[in-house]
């Protein structure tokens, strides 16, 4: 059980970061700076 | 403080200039895919792997595609590491020792840590960790976050020297050109030359002596008596050393084969293989001075980058060797026999926990440089240290790896400091801050903020945490001001991706595992996104010719103003914490206040 809690937090947890990398770029000059 | 301990630190810096030059245009040759002598050998190799992964060496990245294929390569190797702990005792393959699983919460901040080279370890290697986990899981991470931390500081140059570019390279191609050209070669070499100096290279299980003298041991039985027992023997642990070894310096990874790290004789047995790490925890990252001189075609700013980082370690460790070589006041008087001040035949000053065969010199300049490059290997216990010795590690740490800095991680800082100095600079002449010609705008300079924000914040948020509840208490092993710079200082060098420990505070709690196991992955990728972003912006835009207004970036008043910036931003950051921590400790000290 533990095993899965690890993983999926991991996994939660990068997914959160690929999220932010959205985030950082929808601040760029209206979300359109490298579109 | 002698004249022998400052010539040795000179030599070391000596070499670590003497090699800055030829690594950093040799890898500024690698990275932009120039012809090296190894391309004979590595080239096949290098085409055998993009076919193997269909990767199309070919293609570019966007600054949000190159991290997206960071992020995905990151995850992947940490949950590979998390079941190779967890699964070690089903694969009879080098574990010669039978040891278990590793428990889940350790698996999981261990694999943590070592995918975000930080290297903290919550664990005792040589009684938990079988050879296959060591050199599969760990060594080999040793790599990849070195090469990774290497890929993103060249991405972050090339969205300096790049004109109106939409990409910053191709994150597998750097991933792959950094292990096979720089890390592989240099770490073969270097690896032999440890097992010269007698570091250990086997597979064996452990050694049994029988110790010439007996032992009586007393331990607390089940009962809550008093239990004596006589040791006869010593167990001794072998293993795959020197080539972990040779990695865990030169890409400032920092974590030990052995429980003591670089102050077991196994791992560094004589001065010369001191002084070979502590030069090779500097290679990469001074070395990297001179790629971005080279890729942005501005040779002097790159040395401009290396004195402002030169100063910063002189300043810690002069200051640490200086409070390292003081007599320590509360053991003035109590004995005799306790000599303090140096003679033909004692070193004098805080010899605690510190190796006699390095003495005060070299236990200073391992500190302040594993600190200053977020490496984290220690060869003396940095708890011991006297309260502003042990405060020139953490102040390391706090200004955010970037005094030649972990591998790649050191640069990429730095640059984002530089960004904010020329920020700085452009508010003092009121004109629009220019670095290179790249003109820095309003969205560089948020992105910047993020991420000199999200350091101290994480690091601060989980330190006071920590100092508040009981699960965060009950691991010190000191109370007061020196308990708080424990605290402090595990948070800091999670956070700074360091992994060098003042040893006092114990950290294999459910609490500390978990919570150091967020705070170094939010120290490594919620700072890398931003920088990208920084990177990618600046790589779509022109390069101006300088003018009359623009701040120049190769002077040496260009290397104050930037060491300044990074101190101020450091010291308006942590200098309430570290003023409750080690510097009340120094004060009280003086009072002959000690703290159990």
């Amino acid at each position: 059980m533990s095993d899965l809690i690890f993983v999926a937090a991991s996994v939660v947890f990068f997914a959160i970061a690929v999220w932010y990398v959205n985030g950082c770029q929808s601040l760029t000059k209206g979300g359109r700076h490298d579109a | 403080m002698t004249a022998n301990g400052w010539l040795q630190i000179a030599v070391f810096f000596v070499l670590v200039l003497l090699i800055a030059k030829p690594m950093g245009l040799y890898m500024a040759q690698v990275y932009e895919r120039k012809k090296t002598w190894l391309d004979p050998v590595l080239g096949p190799v290098e085409r055998l792997l993009y076919r193997l992964t269909g990767v199309d060496a070919a293609a570019e990245m966007r600054w949000t595609e190159y991290g997206l294929a960071m992020l995905v390569f990151s995850c992947a190797t940490l949950l590979l590491t998390y079941a190779v702990e967890r699964l070690q005792h089903w694969i009879p393959l080098w574990n010669p020792q039978h040891f278990a699983a590793v428990e889940p919460y350790l698996a999981w901040s261990t694999a943590g840590s070592f995918t975000t080279n930080t290297n903290w370890q919550a664990y005792v290697p040589e009684t938990t960790m079988s050879y296959l986990t060591q050199a599969f899981g760990l060594a080999t991470h040793n790599f990849w976050s070195a090469a990774v931390g290497m890929a993103l500081a060249i991405a972050f140059i090339r969205g300096i020297s790049r004109r109106e570019s939409k990409t910053l390279g191709n994150f597998w191609v750097d991933l792959t050109r950094g292990t096979l050209w720089v890390l592989v070669p240099i770490c073969v070499v270097y690896a032999l030359a440890l097992v010269s100096q007698g570091a250990i290279q086997n597979f064996k299980p452990y050694d049994t002596a029988t110790l010439v003298e007996k032992q009586n041991v007393t331990t607390t039985g089940t009962d809550g008596k008093p239990v004596t027992t006589t040791v006869t023997t010593q167990t001794i642990g072998m293993g795959p050393t020197a080539s972990q070894e040779a990695i865990k310096m030169l890409g400032t990874n920092g974590g030990g084969f052995f429980n003591a790290n670089s102050a077991h004789p196994f791992e560094n047995p004589t001065p010369l293989s001191n002084l070979l790490q502590m030069v090779s925890i500097f290679t990469i990252g001074g070395g990297l001075c001179l790629t971005l001189g080279k890729m942005t075609g501005s040779e002097k700013h790159g040395w401009a980058v290396f004195a402002a980082m030169s100063i910063l370690w002189f300043c810690g460790v002069a200051t640490c060797y200086w409070a390292e070589s003081q007599p320590n006041p509360l053991l003035h008087g109590v004995d005799q026999h306790i000599v303090q001040t140096g003679t033909a035949t004692q070193s004098g000053g805080n010899m605690e926990g510190k190796e006699v065969r390095f003495g005060l010199a070299n236990s200073a300049l391992f500190a302040t440089v594993t600190t200053d490059a977020s490496c984290g290997a220690v060869n003396s216990m940095h708890d011991s240290f006297m309260p502003l010795g042990g405060l020139v590690p953490l102040a390391n740490i706090m200004a955010g790896e970037i005094i030649f800095g972990g591998v790649g991680a050191g640069m990429y800082g730095m640059l984002i400091f530089i960004v904010a100095t020329v920020f700085i600079a452009g508010l003092m002449v009121g004109r629009t801050p220019e670095y290179l010609g790249k003109k820095v705008e309003a969205y560089d300079v948020q992105m910047a903020m993020l991420y000199l924000l999200i350091f101290p914040l994480i690091i601060l948020g989980f330190a006071a945490a920590s100092a508040l509840l009981p699960a965060g208490l009950s691991s010190l092993s000191n109370h007061g001001p020196h308990g708080l710079s424990q605290i402090l200082y595990a948070y800091t060098s999670a956070v700074g991706n360091n992994g060098s420990a003042f040893a006092g505070l114990n950290a294999d709690t459910h609490w500390y595992l978990v919570t150091q196991g967020i705070a170094m992955l939010g120290g490594r990728f919620l700072m890398i996104v931003p920088m990208l972003a920084v990177a990618g912006n600046l790589a779509t835009k022109k390069i101006a010719p300088p003018s009359l207004g623009t701040f120049p970036v190769t002077t040496p008043l260009f290397s104050v103003l930037l060491v300044g910036v990074i101190v101020i931003v450091g010291a308006l950051t942590f200098f309430p914490a570290l003023s409750l921590g080690p510097i009340l400790e120094h004060l009280l000290l003086r009072g002959g206040a000690s703290f159990a």
